[in-house]
């Protein structure tokens, strides 16, 4: 029952902030994340995208989670919803000079083994169902969540989208597909538009999926 | 941990505050908690200290005031980070305590 100007993104912050292991691991990533190592690089993306992946290897979903999806009441105008997509720090990982075509990226990614079984885990973990009430194929929030989470600090990193509605994406395009548009395209939708993850993340959100996690405390 | 019989005055202590009570100009609604080292260090001087006493107390060291023992941290807490109104990050180093002695 939280006041309808509670902003639960700066309350996962505050919390993060008060617990000593998230404290500790989220300025292990954002540190790295926003120093500038060079006049033409704004970081050591490699850097930050390892604090990243450690950030979700050491921190309790109760605190990582809270940050990553934590629930805004307008889709885009809030100050919630920006601060929940500066939570990986998208200027250094997840933003490029030059946007790859999905499919390309796809093949980065399954060239590095780390990358290629997260992925994996995330296309078989978020699988929408449209014939399921959870909208999952595997009725598994968690798993879903824990692999959505798993991609960051990959080259397939993603991030909220500016979009009224919980829209995510790799900062990727099908532009110059050629031939393969449609496979890009699928490829994409299971980012931008996959029933599974949305429902998980507002599940996750709202504290209603209490079978999972130990809901968050109320503020 | 074993205490240290002298200076057992000298004690961590923990305040939550809000970043913006720091006075070190940021402007954001984010929250810490702050640790400090305070107490009582007279079980921990030397007679270095009761030397510097002595003399100051006698005007025998013209206008120098030298600091005499003190309650200080001797480790600092691991780096804060948080982001501020304009959503740009920012992370304090050496800002609180982690371990305090009399030094």
């Amino acid at each position: 029952p939280a006041l309808a100007r509670e902003n639960n993104c700066l309350n996962a912050a505050k919390a993060c902030n008060l617990n000593d292991t998230c404290k500790k691991y989220r300025s292990a990533y954002i540190s790295p994340c926003t120093s500038r190592v060079s006049t033409a690089e704004v970081c050591n993306k490699r850097k930050c995208h390892k604090a990243l992946r450690q950030f979700f290897d050491k921190v309790p979903p109760k605190h990582s989670y809270g940050l990553l999806f934590c629930s805004c009441p307008l889709g885009d105008q809030s100050a919630c919803s920006e601060r929940r997509r500066q939570t990986i720090v998208p200027a250094c990982s997840y933003e490029d000079k030059e946007k790859p075509n999905c499919l390309e990226l796809q093949d980065t990614c399954r060239s590095n083994y780390i990358c290629r079984s997260r992925l994996a885990d995330f296309f078989a973990n978020c699988q929408p169902e449209p014939r399921s009430i959870s909208g999952c194929m595997k009725e598994n929030y968690a798993d879903c969540l824990l692999s959505y989470s798993g991609l960051i600090g990959t080259v397939m990193t993603p991030n909220y989208l500016r979009s009224p509605k919980i829209s995510v994406s790799p900062f990727c395009d099908c532009s110059s597909s050629g031939n393969n548009k449609e496979e890009c395209d699928t490829f994409t939708q299971f980012f931008t538009d996959n029933a599974c993850l949305r429902n998980a993340i507002h599940a996750f959100g709202n504290g209603t999926d209490r079978s999972v996690w130990q809901p968050l405390s109320p503020v | 941990e074993r205490v240290k019989v002298q200076g057992r005055g000298c004690l961590l202590k923990e305040i939550h505050l809000n970043v913006t009570d720091l006075g070190l100009g940021y402007r954001t609604k984010e929250e810490l908690i702050f640790r400090y080292c305070s107490g009582p260090c007279h079980d921990a001087e030397t007679n270095y200290d009761k030397i510097l006493n002595n003399l100051t107390h006698n005007k025998k060291l013209d206008k120098d005031t030298p600091s005499r023992t003190c309650c200080r941290p001797i480790a600092f807490d691991d780096d804060l980070s948080f982001l501020d109104d304009n959503l740009e990050y920012h992370t304090l180093k050496k800002h609180s305590a982690r371990k305090c002695a009399c030094v």
